[in-house]
């Protein structure tokens, strides 16, 4: 893994800003992986043992998403929406897993750590920079029940809702008096009155522009390169 | 775990923790001991401290009791200087100097410490001069049985920086005298500040070696300052010519002698024209003239730090604003008044 200033200023970068949720989720990450014994997450022996359940979607996410390489696309990072300042870090390979929990205290701690600086969110920065991660962090060892169809790989089941006919992956349909219905069917969505519609330049398509040849080229050199890296 | 049983069906166990007895004005102090096996004749004793139910403990696995959690916060809270007997009272342990020094508190980690549920620790000021046996400082854990994890979590906050309270030793000063002022030097006044700054001294350990005169003439204040090193001190005490007038140049005649650091000015009343300075190693003070009238000013609170080896720049001297206004009372109870204690 890189050291921490290289970490925060990659993430911070890839956010767009730096600010204190990446101090906190650079080191979350960094504290995360630590905990469940990978020294080099984005490797390519440790990428696919790595499970991270985030908690909130706010700066820290992305920091944690940048640290550890997991992506949504990847299913190894979950959303779980709780709006709480917590990351689960899971190891795959041993079933280890650590919940890290970014404390309260931490907040109201900052301007003893930085009495120094007068503006909030430099000041916060500052401190989180500063203090300890006993401070920082609480941690829980925890237990996470991943059924298989949680797990990164290939789609293992499609069904059909009964009522809209849309195709549902991984298990994710639902039953309710005898039918299966995917989810927007069964509680609603957080969408309304849906109505299908048409849209201007419905013919385009990128397939004359596009030389698939030399794309599948250059994504298979990454692919080595990454590779040749561990 | 605790369970509560009613006092009747006491008898026979043993006591989980000290029960208090307070005797208004005359006792406070444990009554039973912790450990105490209850008998028929202490139930009217304990319904008189108003106990009409006991704690039984069953302390699980990934639990801790309060005597043993409180001997491993004081154990992390105490640094250099400091010791501790593990002889809980009430679930509570004082922590003492083992030494005359200053006491160095770590604010940031104690109040790190403190924002942990379970666990609070008190202390007197930093940067409090204190006598061997003193205490400074006195922790506990909150409840009878806790979870051992954020004991251990305060302990490593406690930690983060070596510790939370610590004694440090004063080393004896070898001090050059400074006085400065054509008043003095041409002998039109006597000069007050030489047996009141070398009192000051006396008192915390330090001694003056030499005492030299100078007019109020950058390159005479340089000399004499360059021969009192040459002499061997370790800290010099400039006097006057400290302010703002045309005729003050003591802080030119400071770097003229070629100081490698100069911080003019600390956020205190008395003493708000008080410098700091440094010549490679050796701290030089300028005293303003209010040191003369004012029993305890910047000085009493900078002296201290400096003979402990802090050392003092334009932070901690604006740090001080915080508390740094003598109140000026008719009875001076200084070291006893929050005159210096802000930070």
């Amino acid at each position: 893994m890189q050291d921490f200033e290289t970490l925060l200023k990659g993430s911070a970068d890839a956010h767009g800003h730096l600010c204190p949720g990446q101090v906190v989720g650079v080191r979350m990450a960094m504290l995360g992986c630590r905990l469940i014994g990978l020294d080099d997450p984005k490797r390519h022996d440790q990428i696919k043992k790595l499970i991270v359940y985030v908690e909130m979607d706010r700066c820290t996410s992305d920091a944690i998403s940048y640290v550890t390489g997991v992506r949504l696309g990847r299913r190894s990072l979950k959303f779980m929406d709780y709006g709480i300042m917590a990351a689960t870090f899971v190891n795959l390979e041993t079933g280890k897993a650590y919940r890290i929990l970014s404390t309260e205290e931490a907040r109201d701690l900052v301007p003893v750590y930085a009495p120094e600086i007068n503006e909030k969110s430099v000041q916060q920065l500052r401190a989180y920079l500063k203090m300890p991660d006993s401070v920082l962090f609480r941690v829980q060892r925890v237990r996470v029940p991943m059924s298989e169809f949680d797990m990164p790989g290939p789609t293992h089941r499609k069904v059909s809702c009964s009522r809209c006919g849309q195709v549902v992956r991984d298990h994710r349909e639902l039953q309710l008096d005898g039918m299966t219905l995917c989810k927007p069917c069964a509680h609603g969505a957080y969408f309304k009155n849906a109505q299908e519609v048409t849209w201007p330049d419905m013919n385009w398509s990128p397939q004359q522009g596009a030389d698939l040849k030399a794309l599948t080229r250059e994504s298979k050199r990454q692919r080595t390169e990454g590779k040749e890296s561990k | 775990m605790l369970k509560k049983i009613k006092l009747k069906e006491a008898v026979g166990s043993k006591l989980a923790h000290d029960v208090t007895e307070i005797r208004p004005g005359e006792f406070k102090g444990p009554a039973f001991r912790k450990g105490h096996t209850v008998c028929e004749e202490d139930l009217c004793r304990l319904q008189r401290l108003g106990k009409n139910h006991l704690y039984v403990i069953d302390v699980e696995e990934d639990e801790i009791h309060e005597n043993e959690a409180v001997a491993i916060l004081a154990k992390s809270l105490a640094g250099e200087g400091v010791v501790w007997k593990d002889e809980p009272k009430e679930g509570k342990i004082k922590l003492l100097a083992d030494r005359d020094g200053l006491l160095r508190v770590n604010t940031t980690a104690l109040a790190a410490f403190n924002m942990v549920d379970e666990v609070m620790c008190a202390t007197l000021h930093n940067h409090t001069l204190v006598k061997e046996g003193e205490s400074v400082a006195a922790t506990r854990a909150i409840p009878l049985v806790m979870k051992r994890a954020p004991i251990e979590r305060a302990a490593a906050i406690a930690s983060q920086n070596g510790s939370v309270v610590s004694v440090k030793s004063l080393r004896h000063a070898r001090v050059g005298l400074v006085i400065t002022g054509n008043e003095v030097y041409h002998g039109l006044i006597e000069d007050g500040f030489a047996p009141i700054l070398s009192e000051k001294l006396d008192a915390l350990g330090s001694h003056v070696m030499v005492v030299g005169f100078a007019p109020d003439d950058v390159d005479a204040i340089a000399r004499v300052i360059r021969s009192h090193l040459e002499k061997g001190c370790d800290l010099l005490l400039l006097s006057g010519g400290m302010s703002v007038d045309p005729d003050d140049v003591t802080r030119h005649g400071i770097m003229q002698a070629g100081a490698t650091e100069i911080h003019y000015g600390a956020a205190v009343l008395p003493g708000a024209m008080f410098l700091v300075a440094y010549l490679g190693e050796v701290p030089l003070l300028g005293v303003p003239a209010c040191g003369l009238y004012h029993r305890v000013t910047v000085l009493d609170i900078v002296l201290p730090r400096i003979l402990v080896g802090e050392h003092i720049s334009k932070t901690e001297l604006a740090f001080l604003g915080h508390g740094g206004l003598c109140k000026d009372c008719a009875e001076c109870s200084y070291p006893h008044c929050p005159f210096g204690k802000g930070m």
